[in-house]
């Protein structure tokens, strides 16, 4: 017998016998508690067929000679994983589906029950066999990963600690009738919690990510989930002084290239990203000298703890540093490789993510605010002309008679289910041919022309108004426009405000219209700057985290506050709006 | 009349609308050159120094730099402006891609341009200044499309330190310590023994030389063979020749010598960056490469102990046998480099050829030299020059910059002499698909996947039928496209006079025809928009799929070609994407409206705060989408240090298992399960629905099965599902739907520019009409694809609509 098919064995009788075991464990405690209801007899018998499964799987368990790939530790859990393709799951589901209905087909109540059941399992055996010689021809190769879990103290403390809470909440529970729904409550908030962690780490790690440095972005111990910020302090750098003047009306701070004869200095701008690299002129005058923040690092050296500044970085990467304690020792300088000083830092959050995100941003989008405005305008035009449209062409399928109104409405229906796609390429030749290529225009122009679906979802609100409010308006001598506008509008206010949600939400995310329409930076909207963010800073997880955050954060914050909107909205539809 | 009159029409419309922007803006005092392709930074003190002497010699102008994703080599972006009419007047650009860029009739000639300035301008490029391939590759069809600017050619390195420690072995061999492999069948006896393995007896500790690691393909030793890849008239693709099969022998035989290719590959994902570079700490003793990682080496290990010599050639070659007996050039190499070149259309198309002139001139690249040597210099480091594609700037740049370390200068002294000997890549409008497919060979043969030949073979079969396609193009009519715009007009002005007439000949009162007349008026906008960009759309599109337009050229009437192509010259590309989508779909959809539906059962029960938790899981579904692909990019990292996913597994499974993570995104078989797990996480938006959908089940229903004795897991299958499987199907057909049209994930997420994910495993159709629509403007293609969707998607909401009654149950059916 092969090796992985006796471990797989072992494994199988190993996770029987152990949770017969616990089993056992609890049916014990079970008789020495005595909790109300509990049939003494029954439960000793119970209990012995339990103990002997969980003495007869730990027996094969310790019989079976198991040798995965890896030297298991002294105290362990098997653990084995078949791998197949999807013919073998085919395989193995047909397979349980036999044995399913063969034992229903037995225990059936009725013979025609029986003899349906027959059929049944007799039809997945024709799947399995299908299956087999599917999985012979395919030569799919059979994977099984064996593997240990090392049982610590902690991890077996931690089960048997398990298992009596829940004994002890199970016991409660049968002891107070009204401790049911308690018990319950107790295991969905249990699984709720489960699953509100998987959803929401990586919102957490997103968040926190945009606030370490980038030191803890990488580390050997798992994910550092406690941010450290490096403590800084200032100096005023004698050699290399840190100057502050105006580039284009922008405030830059720069170093020194050289210091020409006549006086002036030949300046690199180091602040803000953006402009890195670039050289400026200027004369002493026009420049202000401001201090450095510099790191505090610290180094053991013969078991006394050595604290100091960095006061340069020099050109062979050593760093020349100031000691400041202790203080017997202030004043002194030595030079040390990078790696023999240890950064000193306390626990804080690195805002400098943020606002070096918004540096390195290209000049002319002036921090990422030409983004936002382009964002907001195409938002706000889009909101707009979505609701004006669709509410005015909903209105005269819901309540105006005209000739091929049917007709038309079908037209309506029909495009909805139209992928946007097919018109994609017609659409940029007509704006192309509008020259509005490279500006906001394609993107939202279309808008003010209404969309089905929310014509539709309009129109079905607007039948539900009694057609009294209306008659009254007409009788009162109103046009249909101000009837439209006075009357009927202020009727589904909800519906608009649910439209107006996605609308946003549509427009706030839209990327592939401005992938394909925008090029020049002051045009674009940020959902496009992002996707070039990541292209531009990909290596960089804690500016890119903080850009996703400023991203996603008024979309969050709308969430928030109009939580009502979005679930009425999508039980509102009655679809599920897409 | 170019323009159809439809569209001068819509312009009208849109007029009335008061929609059309002021186009003309106030003219700038300086005017503005606008130059794609490059970036200014740190390290690009140089071109900041020629851009500042360029505006001072010329103050009419101002450059402009377009700094982020656009002005970054995007072809999309750059044929979108060009076809958009807002092109750069500038474009830094691969040379190797003139040709193709030209033949798209995308980039202005430039003859015109240099015989006028050339007796006036000294600035103005003079041809016989440039190594000929370097002119060579910026021309295309007789005319000049391009300026060359850097160059890089190709030499063999080696590292020195590693031929002295194994000196003895080397001797031993027969070889000679002292020197670089001069032959093929030299740099292999070196290879062997100067590569070190792991005590497993297989793995890579150390390599000798790994024959397409650094910059070589099959390219450079082909060109040793003297293959040429296309015939001189550039209509067959000759990527199978004796000469080039030789050429991949000899590679995979080099593979095959240090345990084959997969082995080397597996070595190589260890590979870094910077001071760890494999080259500059002895992980690979030789390798073939560019001038461009001279600056590197300055940076990092200016005191590694390296020399450089030509590439090794075949034995043949060396000592003039065989085919070679009448052979001048002992040495061959290759080169590449970047040009610049005007788009058609440029509005300043002056002042670009005012920059290009001035930029490709020997003064700028020697300002631009001395700038950024100074700059080195005030760091600590060393400046190295260069390759230019102009001889007389080498020279002078070597004669001013020449590194004072001997080596660093012989290593530039070699790249400059080999480019006497360079040859380039065929100038063609295959150029992209020619290199795609010879990598696809090189990976073939050396995996023994094919032999050379059937590699090359199968390469040259798909090159061939491009290149025929697009030749054959002009034996197809061209159309008047005036023709369908007067159509177009003719239908609508036909349309609204029947439309008239029908609605003069309805019996109706006044007062009806007055509401008659509001309600048309309160549809306009529908309808407007539905003609103007639904129906006109959708049938200027099923015009297009039976043309091929690429906009820039008329457009030619070619039949069901572009539906035949779907289904057999790019059916490796189309299939692959309905796989993908199938994949996808299949998987992703039912788990995702699973996990939706298993939340939503959670959140069904009556539990405190259930608020607080319907918000977080909803969370996730509300995220714009380009945001939560920038942080699962992240959260799917292979590195298990960096990676949250995979720091879990790497302390769970990987620990249990001993099972290495998962490459995610960046492996061909996880990069959809990737975009799955992504999926399921944003599952929320289904889960409202289903919450819905749960309190809309009768409670009587469940009352009666508690008496009857029915477990929860019972009463769930009985009667929760039953209920709610209008639900589940509409969620199922709605979300395969949306898998079709899956995008916008897909272009944020995939790992690398250009493609669609490794081995194209995110290859999506609408990413895929996106290339071909917008990257090479194949209209008709892209257009045929379109419809090819539509159609798919109309089949399977029909079948909803047919099937649904079946499977799904309907409180109605029971009335």
């Amino acid at each position: 017998m092969s090796g992985e098919l006796l471990f797989v064995i072992g494994t199988l009788a190993g996770w029987v016998g152990g949770l017969a075991a616990a089993r056992a464990l609890v049916l014990a405690l079970r008789l020495l508690l005595r909790p109300v209801g509990l049939d003494p007899a029954r439960t000793r018998t119970s209990l012995g067929v339990t103990a002997l499964v969980a003495a007869a799987g730990l027996l094969i368990l310790a019989a079976t000679p198991m040798a995965g790939p890896a030297k298991p530790p002294a105290w362990w859990i098997p653990l084995a994983w078949i791998y197949t393709p999807f013919q073998g799951l085919l395989v193995v589901g047909s397979v349980v589906m036999v044995v399913l209905r063969l034992c229903q087909a037995f225990l059936g109540l009725s013979e025609f029950e029986r003899a349906e059941r027959r059929k049944a399992a007799a039809a997945w055996g024709l799947v399995a066999v299908v299956g087999v010689v599917w999985f012979r021809s395919s030569n799919a190769p059979v994977v099984v990963f064996r593997g240990f879990v090392p049982l610590t103290p902690a991890l077996a403390g931690g089960m048997v600690c398990l298992v009596v809470a829940t004994m002890a909440i199970m016991v409660s529970a049968a002891r107070f009738a009204a401790g049911r729904g308690w018990s319950k409550a107790i295991v969905s908030h249990l699984a709720l919690m489960v699953g509100s962690v998987v959803f929401g780490l990586p919102f957490a790690w997103l968040v926190i990510t945009s606030f370490k440095e980038d030191r803890d972005m990488a580390s050997p111990n798992g994910i550092v989930w406690i941010p450290k910020v490096q403590i800084e302090v200032p100096y005023q750098d004698p050699d290399d002084p840190l100057l502050v003047t105006e580039m284009d009306g922008r405030r830059v701070e720069t170093s020194i290239i050289e210091r020409r004869p006549d006086g002036t200095l030949e300046l690199d701008v180091i602040k803000p990203g953006s402009l890195r690299g670039t050289t400026l002129e200027r004369r002493p005058d026009q420049v202000k000298e401001i201090p450095k923040m510099i790191p505090v690092v610290s180094q053991v050296r013969d078991g006394v703890t050595i604290v100091g500044r960095v006061i340069k970085e020099l050109n062979d990467g050593r760093r020349r540093v100031e000691i400041t304690e202790p203080a017997a020792m202030k004043g002194q300088v030595f030079e040390a490789n990078p790696g023999d000083l240890e950064p000193v830092r306390r626990v804080g959050l690195r805002t400098q993510n943020y606002t070096d995100a918004l540096e390195f941003l290209p000049p002319e989008t002036n921090m990422g605010l030409v983004y936002l405005r382009n964002t907001l305008l195409l938002v706000v035009l889009t909101v707009l002309g979505t609701l004006l449209s669709s509410a005015i062409v909903a209105y005269a399928f819901s309540r105006l008679r005209f000739p091929g109104k049917n007709f038309l409405f079908m037209v309506l229906l029909s495009t909805m289910m139209l992928p946007g796609a097919v018109t994609l390429l017609p659409t940029f030749l007509i704006f192309r041919s509008l020259g509005m290529i490279d500006t906001l225009y394609p993107i939202w122009i279309p808008a003010f022309f209404a969309s089905a679906f929310n014509v539709f979802l309009l129109r079905q609100f607007f039948m539900t108004i009694p057609m009294e409010l209306e008659d009254a308006a007409k009788i009162d001598g109103c046009s249909y426009l101000r009837t439209f506008w006075q009357v009927m509008l202020p009727q589904v206010k909800p519906a608009l405000a649910v439209i107006a949600i996605w609308t946003f939400m549509g427009a706030w995310n839209n990327f592939m219209g401005p992938l394909i329409y925008v090029n020049s930076p002051e045009n674009m909207p940020i959902s496009y700057a992002l996707q070039l963010f990541q292209g531009d800073r990909g290596g960089e997880p804690g500016l890119l985290m903080a850009a996703a955050t400023m991203t996603m954060l008024p979309v969050l914050a709308l969430f928030f506050f109009a939580q009502k909107y979005f679930i009425e909205g999508v039980t509102l539809s009655g679809l599920g709006g897409r | 009349m170019t323009r159809p009159f439809a569209h001068v029409l819509l312009r009208w419309l849109l007029c009335a609308c008061a929609l059309v922007p002021h186009l003309a803006g106030a003219a700038p005092a300086r005017e503005e050159v606008v130059v794609w392709g490059l970036g200014l930074g740190p390290d690009s003190k140089g071109l900041e120094a020629t851009i500042k002497e360029f505006e001072r010699r010329n103050p009419r102008y101002k450059i402009r730099i377009l700094s982020m994703g656009a002005g970054r080599m995007n072809p999309q972006k750059l044929m979108t402006s060009i076809v958009g009419n807002v092109p750069p007047d500038a474009i830094h650009q691969d040379r190797f891609t003139i040709g193709d860029w030209a033949s798209r009739g995308a980039f202005q000639p430039l003859d015109d341009l240099m015989a006028r300035d050339r007796e006036t301008d000294p600035l103005c490029p003079r041809p016989e200044q440039y190594y000929p391939p370097t002119w060579e590759e910026a021309s295309y069809g007789g005319k000049l499309y391009a300026i060359p600017m850097a160059s890089d050619d190709r030499v063999l390195y080696y590292n020195k330190k590693r031929f002295r420690e194994r000196a003895k072995e080397l001797r031993a061999a027969g070889l000679d310590p002292g020197r670089a492999p001069r032959t093929w069948s030299e740099v292999l006896a070196y290879s062997k023994v100067l590569t070190d393995y792991n005590p497993d007896g297989k793995t890579l500790k150390r390599a000798g030389f790994l024959p397409n690691f650094g910059n070589s393909w099959l390219y450079m030793f082909a060109f040793q063979m003297n293959a040429s890849f296309m015939s001189p008239d550039g209509k067959t693709c000759t990527l199978y020749s004796p000469e080039a099969e030789k050429a991949l022998e000899f590679i995979v035989k080099g593979y095959d010598q240090v345990g084959g290719y997969e082995n080397a590959k597996a070595f190589e994902t260890g590979f870094q960056g910077g001071e760890n570079d494999p080259f500059i700490i002895g992980k690979v003793a030789m390798k073939i490469d560019g001038d461009w990682i001279l600056s590197g080496l300055a940076r990092y290990a200016p005191n590694l102990d390296f020399g450089t010599a030509p590439a090794p050639v075949p034995d043949d070659r060396y000592t003039k046998r065989g085919a070679f007996a009448n052979e001048k050039d002992t040495f061959v190499t290759w080169v590449g480099g970047f040009s610049y070149a005007i788009p058609k259309g440029a509005r300043n198309a002056e002042g670009g050829w005012a920059w290009i002139k001035w930029a490709t001139s020997a003064d700028a690249r020697l300002l631009e030299m001395s700038a950024q040597q100074e700059w080195e210099k005030r760091r600590g480091r060393f400046f190295v020059p260069r390759i230019q594609a102009n001889i007389e700037t080498n020279e002078r740049a070597y004669k001013q910059f020449k590194p004072a370390d001997p080596k660093f200068a012989d290593a530039v002294r070699d790249h400059i002499d080999m480019m006497r000997y360079a040859r380039i890549r065929p100038v063609t409008f295959v150029g992209q698909p020619l290199w795609d497919e010879h990598v696809r060979a090189l990976e073939n043969a050396a995996l023994h996947k094919k032999t050379p030949a059937e590699a090359l073979k199968d390469g040259q079969a798909v090159v061939q039928r491009e290149l025929d396609a697009v030749l054959s193009a002009k034996n197809y009519p061209v159309i008047d496209m005036g023709v369908p715009g007067y159509i177009g007009f003719g239908a609508i002005l036909i349309g609204v006079i029947a439309f008239v007439v029908w609605f003069r000949r309805q019996r109706l009162g006044p007062l009806a025809r007055s509401e008659a007349r509001w309600g048309y008026l309160f549809i306009a906008p529908w309808l407007i928009g539905f003609l103007v960009f639904t129906l006109g759309p959708m049938v200027a599109s099923l015009f297009f799929s039976f043309t091929s337009y690429n906009v820039l050229s008329p457009a030619r009437w070619v039949g069901a070609k572009n539906y035949s192509d779907l289904f057999a010259g790019d059916w490796v590309n189309v299939s692959k994407a309905l796989y993908n989508t199938i994949y996808l779909g299949g998987i992703g959809v039912p788990l995702g409206v699973a996990t939706g539906l298993a939340v939503a059962l959670l959140l069904n029960s009556a539990v405190r705060g259930m608020r607080y938790y319907r918000t977080l899981f909803y969370m996730p579904a509300i995220v714009p989408t380009v945001a939560s692909a920038v942080l699962w990019i992240w959260l799917l990292t292979s590195d298990p240090n960096k990676g949250l996913i995979n720091s879990v597994w790497s302390n769970t499974v990987g620990a249990w298992f001993d099972v290495a993570p998962p490459g995610w995104l960046n492996a061909e078989s996880w990069a959809k399960p990737s975009l799955i797990l992504m999926g399921v996480w944003g599952a929320g938006s289904g889960m409202i629905l289903w919450l819905a959908g749960l309190k809309g089940v009768p409670t009587q229903l469940y009352e009666a099965a508690s008496i009857d004795g029915a477990s929860p897991r019972g009463q769930f299958w009985a009667i929760t599902l039953p209920q709610l499987s209008p639900i589940v199907f509409f969620n199922l057909v709605m979300g395969f739907i949306g898998a079709l049209q899956e995008f916008d994930r897909v272009y944020v997420m995939k790992p690398a520019e250009g493609s669609a994910g490794p081995a194209d495993s995110l290859l999506v159709p609408v990413y895929h009409l996106f290339v071909n629509g917008f990257n090479y403007f194949k209209m008709g293609y892209a257009s045929a694809m379109a419809w090819v969707i539509f159609l798919i998607i109309l089949a399977m909401t029909l079948v909803q609509f047919k099937l649904a009654p079946r499977w799904v149950h309907y409180e109605a059916d029971k009335a």
